[in-house]
């Protein structure tokens, strides 16, 4: 990292930081007590996780009856629940694998804090195959274990059962990935910190020593964890995106999904990064570190995945109208003018027209238009799982048995609740582990500090030698 | 260890007492491995502390997990009954009676339960076929809200008592003077018959009072009139070519429609395009009936027209055959003009037709029959030599009791519900409790039983012996399949009891059956030179038929004065219908939860009857109903100065300016299923000269709310329907135009969902239908799995054979199915949320001319595709597919995930969204019926109770609850076939193995058997060139195949 870059680079870490500035800044939210808003927040989170468990129990406890699903429509509000928890995973990987390959710098602001999300956003996506089983406590016969009956296996054939590995291989690999990039910093505050909380941290940082074999070490793994997270980033939606396509309903079977929903997923991944880096940048004051040009790179991000997005949307209508398949055009029309039209409605506004805003550099690097334009589009990426599972069931072969859904409060209580489960998990991340990366964070400072590029390096002389005196990774 | 006296020694050692021999001596076990030391492992417990140890877990465990385990006992027999084989099925013949709604059937018992009722296919009225509410007779044995013993009532409350108390109160109030009343539905036993005579015998001024729920009394007396005989007549719809029925719905509710049905299939069924042929049915009707929807034409008129209708169709007949024209009211220039056109049609194939009517004016039954007369179909397609005698009853009767009830001192109700049933049922209420003895033998407490003194309740018919006579010369059998469930009494052995004629023996009623028997029927028959031979067989047969006396009657009505007391039409913007239901009738089976959950055919709504409004296309895109309603609207009606609430819907064929309602709901007092279901219009029913007449004016509001419950199963209902389009000013397909734009409407006009065609266009249509196949197939025949289907040539192939010509709708095979399957009944609120968990389902769509279109009906279950798209996505391998093309669910397996639903083409697949066979272990997680949860309730739901439980058929799992289930083409009936083949070492037959919804379908339009073997039916039936698979292009390889729809529409009858 000690290639000189132009100074017309817009720095990535503000305000003239050392490296011990670094370390204090960013320590700072786990050494101190709890703000009043992280209390506010927590306590709403909990609520929510508290209304995510009733709903969990009730619908155990009376069946998935007391959903408003029907004979017609199988899967609602659950699947979509799930395919938009998973498609909101996707940011932290490809942020942490994909974007290291590619040597982005401005990944180490945002990565531990996409990481956790991705962590949050699987756990929430993994829970909903599960509840939505009307067997649950029978979950076990998915898995593929030796058995006395048979021995019968579970059917490899089935897009459900490609899920279960997809979705755990990828949680897996992305916690170690996560938990890998948090030793060095777990050691960092476990230097600065006495009494129990040092023999917490120095649990956390597996006797992390910060010698050179340490650091080769770790430096070797992540390279492997990248390497291995990169094909996942791609597989895991396409996977997801199986249950719809080996399907024979109209709306469902079609080869442009996997692709789809990749971008997809970016897509909502980076909006709801957004979301959050907004939030914990003011709560933790980390302006300096999380910068304009982070949200300013995010949202170009965002406003090539949403374009894709809104291509694949685009060409389902075309082939549509191409193929002359008129049943192909019947499930395309009716997912834009029929009784769903509103959400497909919803889901263009916001997925594929409002986030074309970002193309002015203005709106890019305008903190109010990023944090709405990232919540409009986990809604319209939300609106576009809806779109394909609820449009799709809702009319297909037989008009005999078209009906419509609209969930019913047990099904609300679960997505708002795994809303708070989400939230409870990354706030107590985010006081107990430092929110962005200390040590990858470091390692650009050279580089993209602004005492070394952009506006003030140009305007100021600096002495880059004084500098270089202090220990590169020390933890004062 | 000292060894004394010992003679036996084992060795040296042994002798000799050798010390190291001693002490092994002492060890039980010498040879044991050494275990490590103790003292390394710090295990220190011994064998024995071990034992404790272990001793003391097990108890501790037993004691803990040993919380009240509930004690099922099964106790075997002490001696065995020959008859019974646990596992085996036992059939016994029998009839379903119920007033005048007869059905020769076949009880199936499983250790000593019915549990099932099939056709009797030696019966010449209804074959093998039944309908609905033959099948669901068997429920209604296990009715929880039956009444139990001879009770006392007071306030509608009863109060127990004896048979013999009874008897004795019943003694002290008759006298030889009592002027006394039997009030009834009509009966068809003569044993009944009988009994009531020897029981007029010993109380002379008894009389029968006989009316009917829903009344043919004008048929009765227009026959009484025409030809001195008053009767039903035996109308023979096989026999005619062209078909008018004004206002009768003689396939769904009226007289005997199964056997009407029966007949009626026979010429509409189309074997191949080459030999097509069929009747001609036109139906002049107010309101879409089940009839109507098989009907070619429907003449639309307004009910109030229906008089003027009947008299401008026989003044059309009489000016093409020479009889006497009579003054006729006007008619709307519409229905005018196309019933020429019908009187042409009639004239032409005279003798070959047949005119019927439901209407309940004498003077224009008489002129139905004049019509007839002229046509010449007395004697060919009408007789009276096997006249029908399931309709007896006049309501007149029943309003003439009422004028004399004062001078009464005893009524007996036998089976009628006054209270309920007719129109002034709260004038007999008062009449009722005045009077000195009243006594019920009904066997539930409805409204009148309510208001009477005593409750001497009846058997249920499963319980009971009797006779029946539905027809002139065919008599059959009813004998019981089970010991009455509770303390009951048959009402004749009542009656003759209180005669003093009752046979004192053990089995009175079968001793007086026998004699009956003996005395009456013997000696019509000349086959069986004993009696105890011919009883024998009738008991086995079920039925007995003798050449009844040919009668042949000359008409001799009086046409003119019949004319005079027509039917005024009226001016009114809105008129009314008031019909019967298939499923619920006049009441009588109001109670019955299948018969509540079965869909009403026509509007496809279930637990409860709707205002059926007209629908009008606005030439654009919309649909909109009369007054803008929606369907699940409530309005307010208002007939005759009463108010009643109801549920509109919207119904297409409905004529403008009119509606209708069903008859028979609103029961106040039917038991927990029936009570308040529905609306009740028996109030508002007018009557003419005491004769109920079953339309009315009306006033309906606007929308005065939504129904939260409205329950219907099946939202889209049209499937190329078409009407004239305002901007293209030409008649287009109202279903492609739908959604505003034209063009993308797909799934509703190109789908092969239904097949149809006119009758003189079929040999090219036929022809087509076979490219486009043949085009589907090729496309289907690229296979990257080549051999896949080859496992399907050898060994068995079930598949089915639809006629969607031959089915009528009537839900005989939805009900049969449930009763088969242990489907279970889900409620009304559970069914408005699309939970119904029906396995086999009659898609009904409307198509052709959008203000007057044909209807068509089409049985859809599990397809058994050998390309299943379910099977393959279930990620447990809960569904699979057997190597005789049978799709199976395992239950046990199966986690509930719902992909195979979504991915069901057919949506076929029901998922079990609540504990609703109460095989949960969460009592709270019930609901009743109307879908309130029990919480902590002690109430039961429906079916939780071990009575009901009693009608489950134990060759079918119960399903929990979060499992998938559905059509399993009856594989225990499978296996059953198989096995008897096997036995008997033959190749199976077709007749080995029949499912469920093919032997109740009177219509023969449901045919089941083995792919493979070419002999089987459905093999011969595949042959056709009529035949389509539904969805057939999208490979999945169905297993079932339809017929086309045929109608034999003339498209110009009404232009």
């Amino acid at each position: 990292m000690s290639a000189r870059v132009s100074p017309l680079r817009e720095p990535l870490i503000l305000g003239n930081k050392n490296y011990h500035q670094i370390t204090e800044d960013i320590c700072a939210p786990t050494e101190r007590a709890p703000s009043r808003q992280w209390i506010i927040g927590f306590m709403i989170a909990v609520a929510g996780l508290g209304l995510y468990l009733f709903s969990v129990i009730w619908t155990v406890w009376n069946g998935i009856g007391s959903w408003n699903l029907n004979r017609t429509i199988g899967w609602g509000w659950d699947i979509t629940n799930f395919v938009w928890w998973v498609g909101i995973g996707h940011a932290g990987t490809l942020i942490s694998a994909i974007l290291l390959l590619l040597r982005q710098k401005w990944r180490t602001g945002v990565n531990r804090a996409a990481e956790a999300m991705t962590i949050f956003a699987v756990i929430c996506a993994g829970q909903f195959p599960i509840i939505h089983m009307g067997r649950v406590w029978m979950a076990i016969f998915i898995f593929p274990y030796p058995n006395t009956r048979g021995p019968l296996w579970p059917n490899f054939n089935s897009p459900l059962f490609w899920d279960v590995f997809a979705i755990s291989t990828y949680f897996t690999v992305s916690l170690l990935f996560w938990y890998t990039g948090l030793v060095p910093d777990f050691a960092t505050v476990r230097d600065r910190a006495t009494g129990w909380r040092r023999k917490l941290y120095d649990n956390l940082a597996f006797g992390w020593t910060g010698s050179a074999k340490h650091w080769q070490r770790w430096e070797a793994l992540s390279l492997v964890l990248a390497g291995i997270s990169t094909p996942l980033v791609l597989s895991v939606h396409t996977i997801v995106s199986f249950d719809f396509a080996t399907s024979v309903i109209p709306g469902w079977h079609t080869t442009i999904f996997p692709p789809y929903f990749v971008a997809g997923a970016i897509f909502s991944g980076f909006a709801m990064v957004q979301t959050l880096m907004l939030v914990v940048r003011k709560l933790f004051k980390l302006e300096d570190y999380i910068t304009l040009q982070h949200v300013e790179s995010m949202n170009k991000v965002i406003v090539l995945t949403g374009t894709i997005v809104g291509v694949a949307y685009l060409t389902e209508l075309f082939i549509a109208w191409y193929s002359g398949y008129i049943y192909e055009q019947f499930a395309f029309y009716n997912r834009a003018m029929g009784i769903y039209w509103w959400s497909y409605f919803g889901m263009m506004l916001c997925n594929v027209l409002s986030p074309q805003i970002f193309w002015v550099k203005k709106y890019r690097r305008d903190l109010w238009v990023t944090f709405f334009m990232s919540i409009f589009i986990n809604i319209g990426m939300w609106f576009e799982r809806f779109v394909i599972i609820a449009t799709t069931l809702a009319r297909d072969y037989l008009p005999s048995s078209w009906s419509y859904y609209s969930p019913s409060w047990v099904e609300i209580g679960l997505f708002v609740g795994s809303l708070g489960l989400f939230f409870t998990c990354f706030l107590i991340f985010a006081r107990i582990a430092p929110v962005v990366a200390i040590a990858e964070i470091k390692s650009i400072l050279k580089t993209m500090g602004d005492q070394y590029t952009g506006v003030n390096a140009l305007n100021k002389k600096h002495d880059d030698h004084d500098l270089h005196t202090e220990d590169a990774h020390g933890h004062h | 260890m000292e060894l004394k006296n010992q003679s036996v020694w084992t060795g040296v050692e042994d002798l000799t007492k050798s010390e190291s021999f001693i002490e092994l001596a002492s060890q039980e076990f010498t040879d044991l491995p050494q275990l490590p030391s103790q003292e390394n492992n710090g295990f220190t417990a011994t064998r024995r502390d071990f034992l404790k140890y272990l001793g003391f877990s097990v108890g501790a465990a037993t004691v803990a997990a040993s919380c009240e385990i509930p004690v099922k006992r099964a106790i075997p027999y002490v001696t065995k009954p020959d008859s019974i084989v646990p596992g085996i099925a036992n059939y016994y013949a029998s009839s379903f009676v119920n007033g005048g709604d007869y059905a020769a059937i076949l009880v199936k018992t499983r250790e000593g339960r019915p549990i099932k009722i099939e056709g009797n296919d030696l019966s010449k009225i209804n074959g093998s076929g039944t309908s609905a509410r033959a099948q669901a007779a068997v429920l209604s044995l296990y009715d929880t809200n039956r009444i139990a013993e001879p009770s006392a009532i007071a306030n509608g409350k009863p109060t127990k008592t004896t048979w013999a108390e009874l008897d004795k109160v019943v003694a002290g109030k008759l006298s030889a003077a009592s002027q006394i009343r039997i009030l009834t539905h009509t009966i068809l036993s003569p044993m009944t018959n009988k009994a009531i005579a020897e029981f007029t015998k010993k109380y002379p001024n008894t009389k029968v009072v006989t009316y009917d729920p829903v009344s043919s009394a004008a048929i009765l007396a227009a026959n009484e009139q025409s030809f001195g005989d008053r009767v039903i007549p035996n109308y023979k719809f096989d026999a005619a070519d062209v078909i008018v029925s004004v206002g009768a719905d003689f396939l769904g509710t009226w007289i005997s429609p199964t056997e009407y049905a029966t007949q009626y299939a026979k010429n509409r069924k189309i074997a191949s395009a080459a030999e097509a042929k069929m009747s001609r049915h036109i139906q002049v009707e107010s309101y879409m009936s089940l009839t109507g929807s098989n009907a070619d034409n429907r003449v639309l008129i307004k009910p109030s027209e229906q008089g003027a209708a009947i008299a401008a169709l026989y003044n059309e007949v009489a000016a093409l055959s020479g009889g006497i024209a009579v003054a006729a009211p006007a008619l709307n220039a519409k229905a005018a003009k196309a019933l020429k056109k019908v009187a042409a049609e009639l004239v032409a194939a005279k003798g070959k037709s047949l005119i019927i009517s439901g209407s309940n004016n004498v003077g224009e039954q008489v002129l139905v029959n004049a019509a007839n007369n002229l046509l010449g179909n007395y004697g060919a397609t009408i007789d009276f030599t096997e006249a029908s005698l399931q309709r007896q009853g006049d309501e007149a009767n029943a309003q003439a009791l009422l004028a004399e009830m004062s001078g009464v001192n005893a009524v007996f109700i036998l089976g009628a519900n006054p209270v309920f049933e007719l129109p002034n049922g709260d004038k007999f209420a008062e009449a009722l409790k005045k009077a000195d003895l009243t006594i019920s033998f009904n066997p539930m407490m409805d409204e009148t039983t309510a208001v009477c003194k005593f409750a001497a309740p009846a058997n249920h018919g499963l319980e009971s012996w009797g006779d029946a006579q539905p027809k002139r010369g065919h008599y059959s059998l009813v004998q019981p399949t089970i010991k009455p469930l509770f303390n009951t009494r048959q009402s004749e052995q009542s009656l003759l009891t209180w005669a003093g004629a009752s046979p004192a023996t053990e089995q009175p009623m079968y001793d007086y059956l026998r004699a009956t028997w003996q005395a009456d029927m013997f000696s019509k028959q000349r086959n069986y030179a004993t009696f105890n031979a011919f009883w024998d067989a009738t008991l086995h047969n079920g039925v007995f038929q003798v050449a009844a006396n040919a009668v042949k009657p000359t008409f001799k009505g009086d046409t003119n004065g019949a004319a005079a007391t027509v039917t005024q039409p009226v001016k009114a913007d809105v008129e009314i219908t008031f019909y019967e239901t298939v499923n619920i009738g006049g009441g009588q089976y109001a109670n019955n939860p299948w018969l509540q959950e079965m869909p009403d055919p026509v509007t496809r709504t279930v637990w409860g009857n709707v205002l059926s409004v007209p629908v009008k296309w606005d030439g654009i895109n919309d649909f909109n109903g009369f007054k803008d309603l929606k369907d699940g609207d409530k309005v307010e009606i208002e007939v005759a100065g009463k108010k009643l609430k109801c549920t509109v819907v919207r119904q297409f064929g409905q004529p403008e300016g009119t509606v209708a309602i069903a008859v028979g709901y609103g029961r106040t007092q039917a038991g927990y299923c029936g009570t308040g279901v529905g609306t009740n219009v028996q109030a508002v029913l007018p009557m003419k000269d005491g004769r109920v007449q079953y339309f009315a004016t009306a006033k309906v509001s606007g929308k005065t709310g939504e129904d939260k419950s409205f329950a219907s199963v099946q939202y889209h209902h049209t499937l190329g329907i078409t009407g004239m389009g305002k901007e293209e000013k030409a008649i287009i397909n109202v279903d492609e135009k739908a959604l505003g734009y034209k063009g993308f409407q797909g799934s509703l006009t190109a789908r092969t969902v239904i097949r149809r065609t006119n009758l003189k266009e079929v040999k090219k249509f036929a022809a087509e239908l076979q490219t486009e196949r043949a085009h589907h197939q090729k496309l289907n025949s690229y296979t990257l799995y080549r051999g896949h289907m080859d496992k399907y040539t050898s060994g068995h192939h079930w598949g089915m054979n639809i006629d969607l010509n031959a089915c009528t709708g009537c839900g005989a095979c939805t009900v049969a199915c449930m009763a088969e399957n242990n489907v279970p009944v889900v409620g009304k609120d559970e069914v408005a949320r699309h939970h119904e968990m029906a396995w086999l389902r009659i898609d009904r769509y409307y198509y052709g001319d959008v203000e007057n279109p044909n209807v068509v009906y089409q049985p859809m279950m599990c397809q058994h595709c050998d390309n299943a798209p379910c099977e393959n996505v279930c990620p447990v391998n809960a569904t699979s597919h057997s190597s005789e093309g049978l799709n199976q669910m395992t239950y046990n397996r199966c986690i509930g995930t719902r992909y195979c639903a979504n991915n069901c083409p057919y949506k076929v697949r029901r998922f079990n969204w609540q504990d609703y066979t109460t095989a949960d272990i969460f009592p709270w997680n019930e609901r009743d019926l109307r879908g309130k949860t029990l919480g902590f309730r002690t109430e039961m739901p429906y079916g939780a109770d071990n009575l009901t439980r009693m009608v489950l058929n134990p060759d079918v799992t119960v399903r929990t609850r979060g499992v998938i289930e559905k059509c399993s083409l009856c594989v225990q009936r499978i296996q059953e076939g198989k096995l008897t083949a096997k036995k008997e070492s033959r190749q199976l037959r077709d007749s080995d193995v029949k499912v469920a919804c093919q032997t109740a379908c009177p219509t023969g339009a449901i045919v089941f058997g083995d792919k493979n073997n070419p002999a089987s039916q459905v093999s011969k039936l595949n042959q056709s060139d009529m035949n389509f698979i539904v969805l057939e292009e999208i490979n999945v390889k169905s297993n079932m195949t339809y017929s086309v729809k045929v109608t034999n529409r003339d498209e110009k009858l009404e232009a």
